[in-house]
């Protein structure tokens, strides 16, 4: 596939630096240290291409999509499920179908239509989606865990599952029609088992490339394989198994807690390679022009929690 | 044809009601009922709110685009069975608390779907469908999980009416494709494919012997929603019915007119010649329509795209309200609705949780006005 990324800051929105310096005097920030959620947006915004279409889901797709649009990919059209194509993101949206994903939009119509006319079609690139759970070959759970089912269906006595989730939204539709997955996730191994109690949504190639299980054989007619944005590292799809790899590490993390973190033995990407800092010129972005309320981008994960204490 | 054989849609000025009657007309204990909008945004709140004033329990919600409505209705204890896609509160809260609690504690009994599984079901229900092609799900737990037919509320009774009137015998079936896939785009046009998409495993799928046991390309279809009951916000509505939604749609045409009956709140009650001398932008045809209800600034505490914004505070205090104890979650819900939406306008927004500018009632909505170039109240402040 051809890649094309605007990569030169000077042509990103403009943020002023002693703008941006006061306004990390005002939050308590220091203007050079990124947190892990900025980490994840970056991180996110540079995986995509110019030119593409960022089917984005809700949850943290919202700031990673915002964040391409302003920095690697300002000609990428962000589609949003609610029925909105091609927005000028310039305040963050906290739902797929609020007024400010919608800002000067090419159409807004309705939710068959945009997965209709949009990703059925193939105006889907990037499949841009948040997740509870990942397994070993890029299958996301959004469901629920500890059994599916509720009470008068099920048959061990139990109330319920044991931890229901928000469900599939659109993530199942997005990932099934999107050319590559893009998944942000915080990582835990309780979170990335080798195989999912419930898929909701395949982002990857569903089981071992070229067998029955995989998601083509499956039935799906769209797909090449997934990005896995996690808070230690990149995993990708593996093109001869479709198994997740690691593909980049952020800088001052352990191979080992990557490792640690995962319940499959982790293989190394050929082309493993280390990941560059989030720099000045991004952070200045995603802090002011993204998130200045810091509505994602102050949340903070249970490692970060933990260093603190 | 005598007068009380006139269908609804023809009555005219009689689909003007008040909120109160609206309800108690059209949703009863057990109704399934299908809340529009999605998310925080142009959610009939009004509608819901009186839903719990009245107190009517045992529901069948069956929805698409966010839980806000189902939330508010499983704090009050009234929700049964669910029929939906997502019961998260996106950016806020990512999983809804008291639909989560109630479906972990048996309290709610749940059918999932995804967005697009449910979006078609709303096409096919407004086109009058029996069924509509979906080629997504494969592949997924979606295939092989069914809550309401392990329930055994699919299908006939012996004496042939349905168990439940508003479930369908089936959640899905899967076909192979009559026409091999020839609609299935990339196609192969002259020139090239037309379309950005750069991934096509339709040979792949060719040689699937997935769900049937043969060869080829296969659908899934799903039955049509038939919900006896959808209830809406609109911007305008015009007295015979003529709606306009303005701003993103959602799922709200297609849920409207799949319903058996449509309840309408209204920012606005207009003359239809207002909205008639722009037939193009109206959305909902006016005989869908059978209730009308006005209620400015009604679908508070969310955002209606170009008159006001949704309440950040409020919702920010309340995912912290809902985490508490399920009885005291209840009651919340239960006192914050106040005895009639006037009392409620003038008094809550702004009440019990910590805002910026400290204004309450009137003038808070005041402040959450939007601005017509944007849709939304630009630079709202949302601390996290």
């Amino acid at each position: 596939m051809s890649v094309i990324r605007q990569s030169d800051p000077k042509k990103w929105t403009h943020v002023d630096d002693t703008e941006y310096e006061a306004y990390c005097k005002e939050k308590g920030l220091d203007p050079e240290k990124y947190t892990t959620m900025e980490l994840l947006t970056i991180a996110a915004a540079r995986q995509t291409y110019d030119f593409s279409f960022i089917f984005a889901g809700t949850g943290l797709p919202m700031i990673g999509c915002m964040m391409a649009q302003h920095t690697y990919s300002p000609n990428a059209l962000i589609i949003m499920e609610a029925g909105i194509l091609d927005p000028k993101l310039i305040e963050v949206p906290i739902s797929v179908s609020e007024a400010r994903g919608g800002y000067m939009c090419s159409t807004l119509s309705n939710m068959a239509d945009t997965f209709g006319t949009f990703a059925q079609r193939g105006f889907c690139t990037f499949g841009m989606l948040g997740g509870a759970e990942c397994d070993k070959y890029g299958n996301l759970n959004s469901t629920a865990m500890g059994g599916y089912y509720s009470k008068s269906a099920r048959d061990d006595g139990k109330t319920g599952p044991a931890v229901r989730f928000a469900g599939s939204g659109g993530a199942n539709n997005i990932a099934s029609y999107a050319d590559m997955g893009l998944a942000m996730m915080v990582q835990e191994k309780r979170r990335f088992p080798e195989v999912n109690e419930y898929v909701t949504s395949c982002t990857g190639s569903r089981g071992p490339l070229n067998t029955p299980e995989d998601r083509w054989h499956m039935g799906l007619f769209r797909g090449s394989g997934t990005t896995i944005v996690s808070d230690l590292c990149i995993f990708r799809s593996s093109p001869e198994t479709g198994e997740l790899e690691m593909s980049e590490i952020y800088p001052g993390v352990d191979e080992q807690l990557v490792i640690d973190n995962v319940s499959w033995s982790l293989k190394k990407a050929k082309d493993f390679k280390p990941f560059a800092a989030p720099h000045h010129e991004e952070l200045k972005i995603a802090r002011m022009v993204c998130d200045s309320n810091r509505i994602y981008l102050g949340r903070k994960t249970k490692r970060e929690l933990a260093a603190e204490k | 044809m005598a007068e009380a054989t006139i269908p609804t849609f023809m009555r005219g000025k009689d689909k003007i009601m008040s909120l109160s009657d609206a309800v108690k007309t059209f949703i009863k204990p057990g109704t399934c009922i299908c809340p529009g909008g999605f998310s925080y945004t142009k959610k009939p709140f009004a509608l819901a709110r009186e839903v719990i004033r009245q107190d009517i329990k045992n529901l069948f919600v069956t929805m698409n685009g966010g839980a806000s409505i189902c939330e508010f209705w499983c704090a009050a204890g009234l929700v049964k069975l669910l029929d939906t896609t997502y019961i998260g509160l996106e950016g806020i809260q990512p999983v809804a608390y008291s639909v989560r609690r109630s479906i972990q504690d048996g309290t709610v009994d749940v059918e999932d779907y995804s967005n697009y599984g449910y979006g078609l079901r709303t096409v096919a229900g407004r086109y009058g469908w029996p069924f509509a092609p979906l080629m997504s799900e494969f592949g997924t737990s979606f295939m092989y999980h069914d809550t309401f037919g392990k329930m055994g509320l699919r299908g006939k009774k012996a004496d042939g009416s349905w168990i439940h009137p508003s479930i369908a015998p089936a959640r899905a079936a899967v076909i192979e494709d009559p026409f091999d896939g020839w609609g299935l785009r990339p196609h192969a046009f002259e020139g090239g494919d037309g379309t950005s998409n750069q991934t096509n495993a339709l040979e792949k799928v060719r040689e699937s012997t997935a769900y049937t046991g043969n060869k080829g390309v296969k659908v899934i279809l799903v039955p049509p929603i038939l919900p006896e009951v959808t209830i809406i916000l609109a911007q305008r509505v015009g007295e015979k019915g003529t709606t306009r939604i303005e701003g993103i749609w959602g799922p709200d045409n297609e849920q409207a007119i799949s319903a058996k009956y449509c309840v309408a709140q209204a920012e606005k009650i207009v003359k239809e010649e207002e909205l008639r001398a722009q037939p193009y932008s109206n959305t909902i045809a006016m005989q869908y329509i059978d209730a009308i209800v006005e209620v400015p600034y009604g679908g508070f505490p969310g955002q209606v795209p170009y008159y006001y914004d949704y309440d950040w505070d409020f919702w920010r205090a309340y995912t912290q309200v809902n985490r508490k104890d399920k009885a005291e979650v209840n009651k919340y819900i239960r006192d914050w609705v106040m005895e009639d939406e006037w009392t409620f306008l003038s008094s809550r927004p702004g009440d019990g949780y910590p805002t910026i500018t400290g204004t309450k009632g009137l003038q808070r909505l005041f402040e959450l006005r939007a601005d017509a170039m944007f849709g939304y109240k630009p630079g709202l402040a949302r601390p996290l």
